[in-house]
């Protein structure tokens, strides 16, 4: 499993590059290469790296180390079939990760990301109306058994589709340049990572590759079941190009309005799970 | 862990006489990050927030005062260890205890702040965990009453806690876990905020996600 967590960190910060190249074409524009995340990374890995006077040590550090642990972890729970509880408690987790980077270094600019991040814990009740309604319909939270019950029954993407919305909006909430990443908007300059720089924005981005890697990759396993490897990748490449034109197409909403509507649509989220219940 | 497909299998478990706490893969990755949390506010400096002079081009840093910082750590800790309480906890009186103790303590991480924002914010905190209590205890005494028995161990699987009692023991979890009240309040701006203040959310989320098991489990 650990030999895979490279492989994996490399993917995802493709697919971040496919993301960026994927929104520019579709806004006219050429875009950079699609490997450009990769050297971005690298290059930020041998930047000169310092530490703000203003910065809560050895906090401001810490938190990109516990960025990649929970991530890492998650990787090794959706790949050995783990709890989907536990997949939610990372999710979860992540929030407090993104909170502390924007707390930690005493910028009021990384401050205001991190409120705006808190702010956007509303985007975690969808994932929980997810992981509800996959227990209603598989009565497991165990990915290896959800897995199973779609050989048996079929993709859950066909017969619980509104569920699987619920996921596809967690993701969108997460992705770069979306309409729910309020707390990347420019007017905060780059939100809770502002303060962040050299090696330490080089481990971020490859917390934030693995990220997008276990939750595309959680997505297939989830609502169209076990595939070979290609075929992951291939269905994994289709969800993000689906929300690249998603994250291009939508505007940035306001704060109050990526929490309104997440809001709203866990609302009704609720009620199909109710429904759903009720009907057995 | 209970034969249920929900949190993972069983690590380890932790009698105390009657009271006998667990591990199973979902609590010890909470216990093992409020751990981590724990040992960063008993070692870390707190931020020196930069904040604009209104009306200016001027910037200066707030410094926390080493009486401020003492009060404001020793509060972060207890807050930690009473989140350690609530996620390994095995019965839900426990659970509510060691939740109640964690609004009590997130009150004392605001209330360390010496500006009278921050400290109307600490007291409207206290009304809101306070009232929270109520719907706390009174889930688990909901529980008590038509299970007759408050030891997840006797609860886990058999769906005997009434849906009113887990609505109790969540309304009761967000009103003590107060992380989206602080938030939706400006006063986090004001309040320098790492590593203590990160205690609150840390707290307020890891049993958020306690609850979410005890729910599905009972």
């Amino acid at each position: 499993m650990i030999t895979l967590i490279l492989p994996a960190v490399f993917i995802g910060l493709l697919f971040h590059g496919i993301h960026r190249k994927v929104i520019a074409r579709i806004q006219g524009r050429p875009g950079p290469p699609i490997w450009q995340e990769i050297l971005h990374t690298l290059k930020f890995s041998f930047k000169q790296t310092w530490i703000p006077k203003t910065a809560s040590m050895p906090m401001y550090v810490f938190i990109v180390a516990v960025s990649i642990a929970i991530w890492t972890g998650a990787f090794y729970i959706v790949f050995s079939g783990g709890s989907l509880l536990l997949l939610f408690a990372v999710f979860m987790l992540h929030k407090i990760t993104e909170h502390g980077l924007g707390l930690s270094s005493g910028s009021p600019y990384g401050k205001f990301g991190a409120i705006r991040s808190v702010m956007s814990a509303a985007s975690e009740i969808p994932l929980f109306a997810t992981i509800a309604g996959i227990y209603v319909v598989t009565g497991s939270l165990m990915i290896s058994d959800i897995t199973k019950y779609q050989e048996i029954h079929g993709p859950l993407l066909i017969h619980a589709f509104p569920i699987a919305i619920a996921l596809y909006i967690v993701i969108l909430s997460k992705m770069h340049y979306g309409p729910f990443s309020i707390i990347e908007a420019k007017e905060i300059v780059s939100g809770n990572r502002t303060e962040h720089f050299g090696v330490w924005r080089a481990g971020l981005e490859v917390a934030y590759a693995l990220k997008t890697f276990v939750l595309l990759a959680a997505f297939v396993l989830l609502f169209i079941g076990a595939l070979p490897w290609y075929l992951m990748l291939l269905a994994m490449l289709i969800l993000l190009v689906s929300l690249s034109f998603v994250c291009a197409f939508t505007p940035m909403l306001s704060p109050f309005d990526a929490v309104a509507m997440q809001t709203v649509i866990t609302g009704i989220l609720a009620v199909y799970i109710i429904i759903l219940g009720v009907m057995g | 862990m209970f034969n249920l497909p929900i949190e993972g299998e069983e690590l380890f478990v932790l009698e105390f006489g009657d009271i006998v706490n667990y591990f199973s893969l979902y609590t010890t990755t909470l216990f093992l990050f409020a751990t981590a949390f724990i040992i960063i506010a008993i070692i870390a400096r707190p931020e020196r927030q930069t904040d604009i002079i209104f009306g200016t081009d001027a910037v200066y840093t707030k410094e926390v005062s080493p009486d401020n910082l003492r009060f404001q750590r020793f509060m972060a800790i207890a807050c930690g260890l009473a989140t350690l309480g609530a996620v390994c906890s095995g019965d839900l009186f426990n659970f509510c205890l060691f939740t109640a103790l964690i609004g009590i303590t997130n009150i004392g991480i605001v209330a360390g702040v010496n500006n009278r924002y921050v400290l109307n914010a600490a007291y409207n905190y206290g009304i809101v965990a306070m009232v929270a209590t109520t719907f706390l205890f009174g889930g688990a005494a909901t529980a008590l009453g038509s299970c007759g028995t408050l030891s997840i161990w006797e609860l886990a699987g058999l769906g005997m806690v009434p849906l009113a009692a887990k609505m109790f023991l969540v309304l009761g979890v967000m009103g003590e876990g107060m992380a989206p009240f602080y938030i939706a309040k400006a006063e986090i701006t004001r309040a320098p905020g790492a590593p203590y203040v990160l205690m609150i959310h840390v707290s307020s989320l890891l049993i958020f996600l306690r609850v979410i098991e005890i729910i599905l489990t009972v």
